[in-house]
C-alpha cells in the first residue's frame, strides 16, 4: 500500500487524537502528583528572592 | 561596553566581523545589478562599524573575577534601548500606514512610500524590531535570575543582539526597496532569512548553556515559555521560508511550495508566529515581572504548566482558520476551527492566573502604572483570544474574514497585550538595569498608560465597526435578490472609521514617545557610568527608597 | 512519571527535545497530507505557466505589496460568488510560488479581474487610480510607466520556477527575455514565438500602449489580465454557489 491521500489523513485523524490525549493525561499527572507540590510552591516562590548575583 | 570582553573575545568578534564584512562586499559585487547590491553595502557598513567599536575599546582592561562572577545585562540594557527605538520606528510607520487609507495622496508620489511596501515596515517594525528586541532583551535577564547563573560568555549574546537587529535592518530596508516574499510577516527574503537562522541558533546555545550551568534545580515556567518562543520560532521560521533564489546576485527568491500548500504552511506559519513569537515569549514575560513587580508569587504554578503544555501541543493546529471556505480541503479547516475554540481553556487559563496573582494587590495596580501595564496586557490578552476562538468559527469567520475586524483583532491583541506587557516588563526592568531606585518620572509613566490605553480601545473600536459594517455590507441583498452594495460603496463608509484608527494610532505612539523620554531621563539621572552596589542591587517593587548613589 | 518528567526537567535537552515533538506534531498532521493532495484535486488539463512577462508583472505585483489588499481567493459564498465569479480552486493556484491569496480586502479581490477591463482602464487606474475611481484610496504608480522592465534576467527567474516545480521547457526559459518583449509588441518578429510556446490564447498586444518598448506597466497589465484565466478549471465544472 503507497501514501495516497486517504491513508495519510486517516493516520493523521486518528494517531493525532491518540497522541492529543496521551498527552492531556500525561501533563495532567505531572501537574497534580502529590510529590511535585513542594517543588512547584518552591519555585514560584523563589523568583522574589531579592540577592542579585549568580549563586557559585 | 567591550570592557565587559575578555581578550580572546574581542579577537573573536574582530573575526566575526571580518567574515561578515566579506560576505557583504561578496554580496555588493555579485549583485551590483541587483537590490540585494545595497544590501552587500548595508552588510558592510554594520560590519565596519561595529569593528570601530570593537577597535575602540580593544585595549581597555579587561573584566576582573569579581566582575565575571555577577550576572551580565550590558546586552539587556541595549536591548531595551533598542526595543523602544523600533517601537518609535514602527509605530510611526503604522500611524503613516493608517493614514494613508484615509488620505492616499500621502505616498509623496514615492515608490517607497507607498501603502503595499511600507506596511511590511510597520509590522516588521513593530513585531521584530520592537517586541524581538523586547523579548532578547528580557529573556536573557529573566533566564540568569531564574538559574542562578551567568551566561556563559559575553560574545555570543552581542552576536545574537546585533545579528537579530541587523536581520531586521536587512528586512525593512529590502521593503523599502520592493523586496519581499510577500508571505506576510516572513516577508524578508533568502540571505536575511539564513542569517536569521545562524542568530537563532546561537540564541538557542545561550539558553541551553545557561540552563545546563544552572543552580536552580527546577526551570522557572518562565523560561519554559521563553524556550518554546525560540524552539518553535526555529521551526515555524525554516519551514515556512524554504525557496528558491533566482541566483546569488538575486535577492529574489520563489517560495518552494506553490497554491494550497504554501497558503496552509503559510497560515500555519503565521498564527503560530502569533501564538510562539506574541504569545510564549511574553507570556514569558508576564509570569516573570508581573509577580516580581507586585512582589506576590503566581497565583497557581500548576496551572501556568498546564497551559504551557495546551499552548504548545494545540497552537500548532490552529493555523488553518485563515483559510475557512477556501480551497483548503475541509477536513482541515474543521480541524482548525476545533482546536481554536479549545485554545481558549489555556489561554484564559494563563490570563485568569495573572489576574489571580494581583487579588489581594490592586492597591498596588491602583497606584502604580507599571503594574497596571501588565494588569491591562492580561485583561487584553483574555479578551483578544477569547475574540480569537470566536473569529475562527466558520460562520463567524465567512463575515470576519478579509476585514478590518481582523485587523482589530490583531491590534487588541498586539497594542493591548503584547505592548502593553513589554512597556510594563521595561518600566519594571529600566531601574535594575540601571540602578536607580525607580523611573524618572511616574507621572510619565502614568500618562504612557493612559496613551497608550486610550489609543488602542478608540483603534480596537474604530476596526470593529468598520469591520462589521464591511462584511455586512458585503454580503447584503435587496429585495430584487441582488447585491445591495458595490465594493466601492463599502470603501466610502469606512473613511470616518480609518481616520479613528489612525488618530488611535497617533496617541500609541506619543505615549510610546513619551516612555522614550522617561526612559531616557532615567538613564541620564544620575549620570556618568554604572557602579555595582553590592549583591542586593534588585530592589522588590515599591520598597521604601534606600540611599543610592545619584539620588 | 513524575520521576520521568523531572529527569527530563533537569536535562535541558530533553526539555527541548520535549517542546519540540508536542509542538511538530499539529503541523505535521495538518500539513503532511495536503502533499498528497494531487490526487484528489481537480485536474485542470488546459492549465498554462505564466508566460516571462506575465511572471514579471507577478513579482511587481509581490514587490508593490498589492496582495496587501487584495486577495486572489473567492471563498465558496453565495455573495462572493456573485461579486466576483466562480469561487477559486486549489488548482489555480498550483503554479504560485508564492500564492498571493491574501487576508484582506481593502479593495476588491482579483481571483478573476483577467479581461474585466481593458488595457487602457487597467492603465489609466494604475497611473492615479482616482482618475477613474474618484473615492478610491489605492496609491498611484505613476512610476510603472517610466521604469523599463528589467528583461535580460527572465530566463534564471523561469529556471528558478522549474527547480520549484513549474513546467518550463528549455525553450522557454532560453528564449525568456525575447518572449517578454514579443508579448508587448505584438508587431514585431519576437511575439510569434509567445504563440508557438505559451498557446494561441495568450494574450499578444501592446499592453502598457508604449510600444518599441517593456515598461513595468507592460509586465503588470498583462498579469491582471491573465488572472482567473489560465485554466478554465473553474468555470468549466460550472460550480453553483454553495451558499451557507
Amino acid at each position: 500500500m503507497d501514501l495516497d491521500y486517504q491513508t495519510v489523513v486517516a493516520f493523521s485523524k486518528s494517531w493525532g487524537l491518540f497522541y492529543m490525549i496521551a498527552l492531556a493525561i500525561g501533563v495532567l499527572v505531572y501537574t497534580f502528583w502529590p510529590r511535585n507540590k513542594k517543588r512547584f510552591d518552591q519555585a514560584k516562590k523563589s523568583i522574589l528572592d531579592k540577592d542579585d548575583k549568580p549563586w557559585n | 561596553m567591550i570592557a565587559g570582553l575578555t581578550k580572546a573575545e574581542r579577537q573573536l568578534s574582530l573575526a566575526v566581523l571580518t567574515v561578515l564584512a566579506l560576505c557583504g562586499l561578496a554580496f555588493a559585487a555579485i549583485g551590483r545589478n541587483d537590490p540585494i547590491g545595497t544590501h552587500g553595502f548595508i552588510i558592510l557598513l554594520v560590519a565596519i562599524g561595529v569593528a570601530c567599536v570593537v577597535i575602540a575599546g580593544y585595549y581597555a582592561p579587561e573584566p576582573d573575577k569579581e566582575q565575571l562572577s555577577r550576572y551580565y545585562d550590558d546586552p539587556t540594557r541595549v536591548g531595551i534601548i533598542l526595543s523602544m527605538a523600533w517601537a518609535v520606528f514602527g509605530l510611526f510607520f503604522g500611524v503613516w500606514v493608517a493614514a494613508l487609507l484615509a488620505w492616499p495622496e500621502l505616498t509623496f508620489d514615492a515608490g517607497w512610500a507607498s501603502f503595499g511596501r511600507i506596511r511590511p515596515v510597520h509590522t516588521t517594525g513593530v513585531i521584530f524590531g520592537f517586541g524581538g528586541n523586547a523579548l532578547i532583551a528580557t529573556s536573557l535577564h529573566v533566564l540568569q535570575r531564574t538559574t542562578r547563573a551567568r551566561l556563559p560568555d559575553q560574545f555570543s549574546p552581542w552576536f545574537v543582539l546585533i545579528g537579530y537587529n541587523l536581520f531586521c535592518i536587512l528586512a525593512v530596508s529590502g521593503y523599502f526597496m520592493g523586496l519581499t516574499q510577500s508571505k506576510e510577516y516572513a516577508e524578508a527574503e533568502w540571505y536575511a532569512d539564513i542569517w536569521l537562522v545562524i542568530v537563532w541558533v546561537v540564541y538557542f546555545l545561550i539558553y541551553i548553556r545557561t540552563l545546563q550551568r544552572r543552580k536552580e534545580p527546577h526551570i522557572y515556567v518562565a523560561n519554559w515559555y521563553y524556550m518554546a518562543f525560540i524552539l518553535v520560532v526555529a521551526i515555524l521560521h525554516i519551514v515556512n521560508n524554504l525557496a528558491v533564489p533566482v541566483s546569488f546576485g538575486h535577492a529574489k527568491s520563489y517560495s518552494l511550495f506553490s497554491g494550497v500548500q504554501d497558503a496552509m504552511t503559510q497560515w500555519w506559519y503565521g498564527h503560530n508566529a502569533v501564538a510562539f513569537f506574541l504569545t510564549a515569549g511574553f507570556l514569558g514575560m508576564m509570569y516573570y515581572y508581573l509577580p516580581k513587580r507586585a512582589g506576590r508569587p503566581i497565583f497557581s504554578y500548576r496551572l501556568s504548566i498546564i497551559s504551557f503544555w495546551g499552548i504548545v501541543f494545540m497552537y500548532m493546529w490552529a493555523g488553518s482558520h485563515h483559510l475557512h471556505y477556501t480551497a483548503l480541503p475541509q477536513w482541515v479547516q474543521t480541524l482548525g476551527m476545533t482546536f481554536s475554540v479549545v485554545l481558549l481553556v489555556p489561554s484564559w487559563a494563563s490570563a485568569g492566573n495573572a489576574l489571580a496573582t494581583l487579588n489581594g494587590a490592586w492597591g498596588k495596580v491602583r497606584d502604580d502604572a507599571t503594574l497596571r501595564f501588565m494588569m491591562v496586557a492580561a485583561v487584553f490578552y483574555g479578551l483578544s483570544t477569547f475574540e480569537g476562538s470566536f473569529m475562527a468559527i466558520r460562520a463567524v469567520n465567512s463575515l470576519s474574514h478579509y476585514t478590518d475586524w481582523t485587523v482589530g483583532h490583531v491590534h487588541a491583541g498586539a497594542l493591548g497585550w503584547v505592548a502593553m506587557i513589554s512597556f510594563g516588563s521595561i518600566y519594571a526592568l529600566v531601574p535594575w538595569m540601571w540602578n536607580r531606585e525607580r523611573m524618572y518620572s511616574s507621572k510619565l509613566v502614568e500618562l504612557h498608560f493612559w496613551l497608550a490605553l486610550a489609543g488602542t480601545v478608540v483603534y480596537v473600536f474604530a476596526m470593529w465597526n468598520s469591520g462589521i459594517i464591511q462584511g455586512l455590507m458585503w454580503r447584503t441583498y435587496n429585495e430584487s435578490g441582488t447585491l445591495a452594495y458595490s465594493f466601492i460603496d463599502s470603501l466610502v463608509a469606512m473613511h470616518p472609521y480609518y481616520i479613528a484608527r489612525t488618530l488611535g494610532g497617533l496617541l500609541f505612539l506619543l505615549g510610546a514617545l513619551v516612555g522614550c523620554y522617561n526612559i531616557w531621563m532615567t538613564i541620564r539621572q544620575a549620570g556618568g557610568r554604572l557602579v555595582f552596589q553590592g549583591p542586593e542591587v534588585d530592589k522588590p517593587a515599591l520598597t521604601p527608597p534606600a540611599l543610592q548613589a545619584g539620588e | 512519571m513524575p520521576n520521568f518528567h523531572r529527569k527530563l526537567e533537569r536535562s535541558a535537552i530533553g526539555f527541548v527535545v520535549a517542546i519540540v515533538v508536542v509542538a511538530s506534531i499539529g503541523g505535521f498532521v495538518e500539513i503532511a497530507p495536503l502533499f498528497t493532495i494531487d490526487e484528489t484535486v481537480e485536474k485542470a488539463p488546459d492549465m498554462r505557466v505564466y508566460t516571462p512577462l506575465e511572471l514579471a508583472g507577478r513579482n511587481i505585483y509581490i514587490r508593490e505589496g498589492c496582495y496587501a489588499c487584495h486577495s486572489q481567493m473567492i471563498r465558496t459564498l453565495r455573495d462572493e460568488v456573485e461579486r466576483y465569479g466562480p469561487y477559486s480552486l486549489a488548482v489555480e493556484s498550483q503554479y504560485d510560488h508564492p500564492m498571493l491569496w491574501g487576508s484582506k480586502r481593502t479593495g476588491p479581490d482579483l481571483a478573476r479581474v483577467g479581461g474585466k477591463y481593458s488595457d487602457a482602464w487597467q492603465v489609466a487606474h494604475l497611473r492615479n487610480p482616482r482618475d477613474v475611481v474618484p473615492v478610491s484610496v489605492m496609491p498611484a504608480y505613476r512610476w510603472l510607466e517610466d521604469n523599463t522592465l528589467r528583461t535580460e534576467d527572465l530566463g534564471l527567474h523561469l529556471k528558478a520556477m522549474s527547480r520549484v516545480g513549474v513546467p518550463y521547457t528549455q525553450a522557454m526559459i532560453d528564449n525568456a527575455p525575447a518572449d517578454a518583449y514579443g508579448q508587448a509588441n505584438p508587431d514585431t518578429d519576437f511575439a510569434a514565438g509567445v504563440a508557438e510556446r505559451y498557446g494561441e490564447a495568450t494574450n499578444i498586444r501592446a499592453f502598457g500602449g508604449k510600444p518599441g518598448q517593456v515598461t513595468e506597466m507592460d509586465a503588470l497589465v498583462a498579469y491582471l489580465q491573465i488572472l482567473g484565466k489560465l485554466t478554465d478549471a473553474a468555470t468549466a465544472s460550472n460550480v453553483a454557489a454553495k451558499a451557507e
